[in-house]
């Protein structure tokens, strides 16, 4: 019954994981940046939802009608002010410079908020559902149902609208969108907005899950960043996929041996797939075809 | 009339001169050869039409309104379409989404709205059938022949109703069967006033198909006019066999 209590709530709480996980995959297979800023842009996201939760008193899910919105904002801000000016070598600049926005805004929350750790502890969060023997914490019930209404609407915008076709499109040929009159701009700067509005998603329950500052980037954005290696940079579905399968695996692994060799345990798994799979779970050998 | 005039455009990679004041015109409505030695500049040419290259200096122009430097979307939005020597198509989509991706031109409100309208559906669907390649509609274009994928990239082109397209080395990698669809598709488009300037290597595919011929040599414009007039001018040959082209040519 404990395992099953791990599988559990490895999935629930993978389910925000993956809402993080998906808009650095995205990020990556539009603009092929490996945003080293989403750790921290997590962090901004759980902030934010805190200040509004302590200061306003607005629960961190309705926040989410101000922070999302907000988060795009900067999104598409960090596009057109730090991304499209790059003129050579733009990948390996984009990387830097996304490293950099990564540090400064460390830097600005650390100023504003110190290094005290924090949490958004609303009344639910210490508060579960239990059938049988097993228990559903509420936060993390919640959090997986905006979870699955989030990653819905991005598969509907992706592949139930033009505009995600032409985004799909110019994941797979930046070069040949551009042919047809695709303008990659407009579509980096909204897929940045969108990678960085999960993040923001993925922060509020994080901050309410997790007692935080800024420096907890680092350990988020390793996380992120194997969760999308594992299931293939570029590759949503491999985003979801993996993001479930490494917290199953660190709560199975707490649960029958000890919570110290969890996140070891994933990153061995990670590592076994790799020799198998280079590309990862879904990843493809040739992303681009030209 | 010309359709695309471009005037003294220079383009240089570090010590390499790829354009070095090339200056040509290439006629509306007409099918336009461009032919030259390996390394003469066609394909910088193209990349500087239609925006993929920014030129050091010169001017490109559109039936009189300057294009020089525009971005290859907004090129596109002027009605220039353009086909590279490596096919680039959508890998992962099918081949009737491939077509709809290029139907740009009808703006941002148009994408915003939902899925592709019934009228869309049946122009993709036209477009398909114009090139044959309509029973494949829901295939992969990944899965695609590399002649079939010629044709699909030929397709999405067509899709935005271009008035001028550009077609680098249409005739590669492909089979003579193939080839003379590819010829007849564009003298069709041609009979409906669509102008192409088209880079080939393959003579014979030039010669029979273009009203015009432009020779380019080492990065400007050596000569130009009908077929059986380059083909005959010794300067012409002088250029291909590397002995370089005799002055005041």
């Amino acid at each position: 019954m404990l395992i099953l209590q791990a599988i559990i709530d490895g999935i629930l709480i993978g389910g925000f994981y993956a809402l993080m996980a998906a808009g650095l995959t995205l990020v990556f297979g539009v603009m092929e940046i490996v945003n080293f800023a989403q750790g921290i842009l997590v962090v901004l996201g759980a902030y934010l939802s805190y200040a509004l939760y302590s200061h306003l008193h607005i629960d961190p899910f309705l926040g989410l009608l101000i922070t999302l919105p907000a988060m795009f904002l900067v999104g598409v801000v960090i596009y057109w002010t730090m991304i499209k000016p790059i003129r050579r070598d733009r990948v390996i600049m984009s990387l830097l410079t996304m490293f950099a926005v990564g540090t400064v805004i460390e830097g600005i929350l650390d100023l504003i908020f110190t290094s005290n750790l924090v949490q958004t502890t609303t009344s639910y969060v210490n508060s579960s559902v239990q059938i049988g023997s097993l228990i559903f914490p509420e936060i993390y019930l919640y959090s997986f149902a905006m979870a699955v209404v989030l990653l819905s609407a991005l598969y509907w915008l992706l592949y139930r609208t033009k505009f995600g076709r032409n985004l799909r499109a110019a994941m797979q040929n930046p070069t040949a969108a551009r042919m047809v009159g695709i303008d990659i701009d407009r579509i980096s700067a909204f897929t940045l907005g969108i990678g960085v509005s999960l993040a923001a998603a993925g922060g509020m329950v994080f901050g309410s899950t997790n007692s935080f500052d800024a420096a907890s980037s680092y350990d988020l954005i390793s996380r992120l960043l194997a969760i999308v290696i594992f299931g293939g940079f570029g590759s949503l579905s491999g985003a979801l996929v993996a993001s479930i399968v490494m917290l199953v695996i660190e709560d199975v692994v707490a649960v029958v041996w000890s919570p110290t060799w969890g996140q070891t345990t994933f990153y061995l798994v990670l590592i076994l797939v790799l020799l198998v799979r280079p590309q990862g779970l879904f990843g493809r050998t040739a992303v681009r075809a030209q | 009339m010309s359709v695309i005039q471009v005037t003294d455009l220079k383009k240089s990679y570090g010590g390499i001169h790829a354009l070095s004041g090339c200056s040509m015109t290439f006629e509306d409505k007409a099918i336009n050869g461009l032919i030259g030695p390996n390394g003469s500049g066609k394909t910088t040419l193209f990349n500087v039409i239609t925006g993929y290259e920014t030129a050091d200096s010169g001017q490109v122009s559109l039936r009189g309104q300057d294009i020089t430097n525009a971005k290859p979307d907004e090129v596109f939005e002027q009605g220039i379409g353009r086909t590279f020597q490596i096919t680039r198509i959508f890998p992962r989509l099918t081949v009737l989404e491939n077509v709809h991706v290029a139907a740009q031109r009808q703006g941002f409100v148009a994408q915003a709205r939902g899925w592709d309208s019934a009228a869309e559906r049946e122009r993709a669907m036209e477009v398909l059938e114009f090139v044959g390649l309509a029973r494949l509609a829901p295939e992969i274009a990944g899965d695609l022949s590399y002649g079939q994928q010629k044709l699909l990239e030929f397709a999405f082109i067509t899709m935005a109703r271009p008035s001028v397209i550009l077609l680098d080395e249409p005739a590669g990698g492909v089979n003579p069967s193939l080839l003379r669809h590819i010829s007849d598709r564009i003298r069709a488009l041609n009979s409906e006033g669509v102008t192409f300037i088209i880079v080939e290597h393959d003579m014979e595919f030039v010669m029979r198909l273009c009203d015009q011929v432009l020779v380019m040599h080492q990065g400007s414009a050596l000569t130009s006019g009908p077929p059986e007039q380059v083909r005959s001018d010794p300067a012409v040959l002088e250029a291909y066999l590397g002995t370089g082209p005799k002055e005041g040519s």
